[in-house]
């Protein structure tokens, strides 16, 4: 019984109103710090960021690569190594059994809270299972501290996590490089998932994989979910995977989060300019106009132009956008963005993009 | 299954063809000199005293035979491989009539000893000190036997054990510094010369142990460092499994293939320093055996030597090789 | 220039290749001052035999009347040389076969690896003892150099191929193809360039290893005894006992010397690696900060 592992959440508790956020980021600063030839060299790859998760919902996270998405997941899962480290600012976790903050923790406490609590899916299936063992060393390594059934029990436990995941127990006998690469992905998963967690990271989960093996990927992922009530924390840059699976979704540029919203919001009525010439250039179907391409490459995160981080490639940049960076301000109702001319015209964004 | 049975006979025509290009090669060595060697064997063996012009003609005719240089190349060359195959080199020159074949095994077990226990130690250590001096870097004392087995590991084992046989033979004289056990030991006391044979091992053993520590070390340092940041041990660090059994199964395991390979890749080279450190210590092993028949001119000894050091060597890594799919399942892949 | 910068930047930022250098340059200086010998090196008796370091005799006499300083400079000279010449040939072919093979691949391929590894399995030392013991008087400094060169490629041959492989998949290798290059051509023009810093590096290997080689038979007597060579040194101090009645300086110094120089050439070849392996030099980058 999964109920081993902790009680699964009543229909009123996952209706009951959310008072306080599963997941508090506030003015998180991580920078990478390196010495190279003998010069100190600060890359700010997580900029002053404040965002919140609540229970039960897919946030996603988006922004190209090197915007910072990869620093900001890690920074999060607590799971960054020098050179990256946290400046400034708190993650904090509300879980059932009380709040955590990540960066208070003893090493022994956080190692207590990993899988149980907070799960993280990592970029790569290919290479994120130990090559030289059999799967189910794996479960044994990543689940058996964190429940109470040992032995049999706990091997008739993940196979039921398998079976409910729609996998083959079989699997457990395997090596990973006789699984194909789907197969793998889903192994991973249930990996993560088997424990029950309230909070998992999906790091780029689908990227490696195939359309098709992809959508059911999307779609297992939807299902834990929705069957457990956790939260997931989904990153890709693939705008159409956002559209598809998550609930909020937060937008990245160079280091700082310039927009959040409910995903439909966001793409109704993109509020920052970079969202927006993210949305146009999806494909859609029917339409011949060419897409344009934004002039310019995202700035170097070690050097950053001053004031808002866009205004270089931005159509819309006036004279305060070289100067002040913006605040993140909420415009619509749930929906925040961090633009000078966006919050003077909302409008505006939308009827040019 | 399958793929082992693949993987199984690629190794095996692999050892076969190292055994018959091998012994191909000291075929050539031994026919295509300018050098008649039937005349150097007769020069070197006659000028430790005179022999009379009979015996020296009895001695022309057999090493004729030995040597293969009757009836056309192409006889001599089956003639070769005939005897190589049923390990028949004739009778030693040196110690006649005994068979070259008695004396190799009278001495093998020696050297097959000391390889043994000096290559298995100094591959184990060598592996578990640079494992963890790669996971734990900044540890003083690791670092400081890397530096040390660092130096070490460059200078050719003859080398090394000769500083060991100055500094233990003559500035601290503590342990034996020849012979495999003290001649005239009592050998019906098991124990005491167990014990014997052990004291007499210390030095050729450290030395060898003093040259290859250090290759290990640092060969698995490096791997260590790259596998940690690996995929699935950053993995398994997020996931908050305990350092040791990441460090176990994870690090040490993975890097466990290409080291049990590095030791198949190597036996050939620490063959050679076990020959030669035998020859320093007057250890009464194979190495030992073959600078002696050098010395007093037995070309049959020499040869059988030659011809099973090779056939040996390669039957171990072939060994090794066939016990690799244990510590490496992905067979396919090699 | 690009190789100078280089230069600069191992001095300057790794301190094993500045030591290994170091040590490389004190023992080739004293290799160069043989040519300042007031002692013919092949002639015995031409000082007062058994004199323990002095002022005029710096690291002492030998048994055989030779100044140990003097004869110290041929025997580290032509150690060296034979360490050179050696390695320069070896490295003839494992850049042949290496090439060759990582390029051609197939059944060309498999039969140079099978060959290869043979070399690489096979214990030499009993084949150079072999070797020796049919040419006995007839060996030759020139042609143990040419025997220890054909038997020492194999190891080096293996990561060189493993480079043309890599280069082969790569785009500018099919470009050359398909502008049609031959393979020669392509070889020489388009992958060595990319092979060499490793050759370099093997060079500095292959030279200690052959050495060791030499260092090895000369001590045991099976080379050319004749020509000075650190190994042939100690020979005679073994022949003389040097050990045993106190002439310890006979053996210690060319010991000494011989150590320096294989320490200093695996620093060079340690150090040159790390610089060249793209991985070390990001952990160096991670390991300071």
């Amino acid at each position: 019984m999964i109920a081993e592992l902790r009680a699964i959440p009543s229909p009123d508790e996952l209706n009951a109103p959310q008072t306080s956020p599963l997941l508090t980021v506030d003015r998180l600063k991580a920078y990478y710090k390196v010495k190279l030839f003998g010069v100190d060299r600060e890359v700010r790859a997580v900029d002053d960021i404040s965002l919140a998760i609540n229970r039960n919902e897919i946030y996603g996270l988006a922004g190209e690569s090197s915007s910072g998405k990869s620093s900001l997941i890690k920074t999060i899962a607590g799971a960054i190594r020098p050179p990256l480290r946290v400046v400034e600012g708190s993650v904090r976790f509300a879980f059932k059994d009380g709040e955590r903050d990540i960066y208070r923790l003893s090493p022994q406490e956080l190692s207590a809270i990993r899988w149980s609590r907070l799960s993280y899916i990592m970029q790569g299936s290919m290479s994120v299972l130990n090559p030289v063992r059999r799967i189910r060393h794996a479960f044994e390594d990543f689940a058996l501290p964190h429940v109470s059934a040992k032995g049999a029990d706990f091997t008739r436990l993940v196979e039921r996590h398998l079976k409910r995941l729609h996998l083959d127990p079989a699997v457990l006998q395997a090596y990973p490089h006789e699984l194909s690469g789907g197969m793998r992905q889903r192994v991973t998963i249930a990996l993560a998932t088997v424990c029950n967690p309230e909070f998992i990271i999906a790091d780029e989960p689908t990227t490696a994989l195939d359309v098709i093996v992809q959508k059911g990927v999307l779609s297992m992922i939807r299902e834990i979910q929705q069957e457990f009530g956790s939260s997931v924390l989904f990153v890709t840059h693939d705008m159409a995977v956002h559209a598809n699976l998550t609930d909020r979704l937060g937008i990245m540029y160079a280091g700082r989060l310039v927009e959040e919203g409910r995903t439909r919001d966001v793409f109704k009525k993109p509020l920052h300019p970079y969202t927006a010439h993210l949305i146009s250039s999806l494909p859609r179907i029917g339409d011949e106009a060419p897409k344009k391409a934004l002039e310019g490459s995202p700035p170097s995160l070690a050097d950053p132009p001053p004031g808002c981080r866009f205004h270089p490639r931005c159509p819309f940049a006036i004279e305060i956008c070289r100067r002040e960076a913006p605040p993140m301000v909420e415009i619509l109702p749930g929906h925040r963005t961090a633009c000078h001319v966006a919050q003077a015209d909302p409008a505006r964004v939308r009827t040019v993009a | 299954m399958k793929a082992y049975l693949a993987y199984l006979s690629k190794r095996l025509v692999q050892f076969a063809v190292v055994v018959f290009v091998g012994i191909n090669i000291t075929y050539l060595v031994t026919h295509m000199t300018p050098i008649n060697p039937v005349e150097q064997s007769i020069s070197a063996a006659t000028s430790y005293g005179a022999t009379s012009p009979e015996a020296i003609e009895m001695m022309r005719q057999s090493l004729r035979q030995l040597y293969g240089l009757e009836g056309s190349p192409w006889e001599q060359y089956v003639n070769f491989w005939k005897r190589v195959l049923v390990g028949d080199f004739g009778p030693s020159l040196s110690a006649f009539p005994t068979p070259v074949s008695q004396l190799i095994l009278r001495a093998l077990p020696w050297t097959v000893g000391l390889l043994l226990v000096s290559t298995l130690l100094t591959w184990f250590l060598g592996n578990l000190l640079g494992g963890l001096a790669g996971y734990y870097r900044n540890s003083r004392i690791l670092r400081a036997f890397g530096v040390l087995s660092m130096g070490l590991h460059p200078i050719p084992y003859y080398v090394v054990a000769f500083v060991f046989l100055i500094i233990f033979g003559f500035l601290w004289p503590v342990l034996p510094i020849s012979g495999g056990a003290t001649m005239a030991s009592d050998r019906s006391n098991t124990l005491a010369f167990a014990l014997d044979i052990v004291v007499h091992s210390i030095l050729p053993v450290l030395s060898l142990m003093a040259v290859g520590i250090g290759g290990w070390f640092m060969g698995m340092r490096s791997l260590v460092s790259n596998i940690v940041t690996e995929d699935y041990v950053v993995y398994a660090e997020l996931a908050g499994v305990k350092r040791g059994k990441i460090m176990r199964s994870y690090v040490m395991r993975n890097a466990l293939g290409p080291q049990v390979t590095g030791l198949a890749l190597q036996l050939g080279a620490i063959f050679n320093g076990a020959i030669i450190t035998e020859q320093v210590f007057g250890y009464p092993g194979v190495g030992s055996l073959l600078i002696s028949a050098v010395h007093s001119g037995d070309y049959s000894l020499v040869l059988g030597i030659t011809t099973i050091s090779i056939v040996a060597v390669s039957a171990a890594v072939l060994l090794i090789d066939l016990l690799y799919p244990l510590i490496d399942p992905r067979v396919e892949a090699r | 220039m690009n190789t100078l910068r280089i230069l600069r930047d191992l001095l300057r930022y790794n301190g094993e290749f500045a030591i290994g250098l170091v040590l490389v340059l004190i023992v080739a200086a004293i290799a160069l001052c043989s040519f300042f010998s007031p002692y013919p090196p092949m002639d015995v008796y031409v000082v007062p035999p058994d004199i323990p370091p002095s002022w005029e005799h710096p690291l002492g006499t030998t048994s055989r009347g030779q100044d140990v300083f003097w004869q110290l400079t041929f025997a580290i000279r032509n150690t060296l040389l034979f360490g050179i010449v050696v390695a320069f040939l070896s490295r003839i072919i494992s850049l042949a076969v290496g090439l060759i093979s990582g390029y051609k691949g197939g059944w060309v391929d498999r039969i140079l690896m099978s060959i290869n590894d043979t070399f690489v399995v096979v214990p030499l030392f009993p084949i150079l003892v072999l070797f020796y013991f049919i040419m006995r008087d007839e060996m030759t400094w020139a042609m143990l150099a040419i025997i220890t060169a054909l038997l020492g490629w194999a190891y080096d041959a293996r990561l060189i191929r493993s480079i043309a492989m890599s280069l082969r998949t790569r785009e500018f290798t099919r470009q050359a193809v398909f502008s049609g290059m031959s393979t020669g051509k392509i070889v020489l023009q388009e992958h060595l360039p990319f092979v060499l810093p490793i050759v370099f590096s093997t060079t500095m290997n292959n030279i200690n290893w052959s050495i060791g080689i030499e260092v090895t038979l000369s001590v045991l007597g099976f080379t050319d005894i004749n020509t000075p060579t650190i190994g042939g040194m100690i020979y005679w101090a073994n022949q003389h006992t040097a050990l045993v009645s106190g002439i310890w300086w006979w053996v210690t110094f060319p010991v000494l010397l011989v150590i320096m120089l294989f320490i200093g050439l695996f620093l060079l070849a340690i150090s040159m690696n790390e610089y060249i392996d793209p991985r070390s030099r990001l952990s160096r980058l991670g390991g300071q900060a």
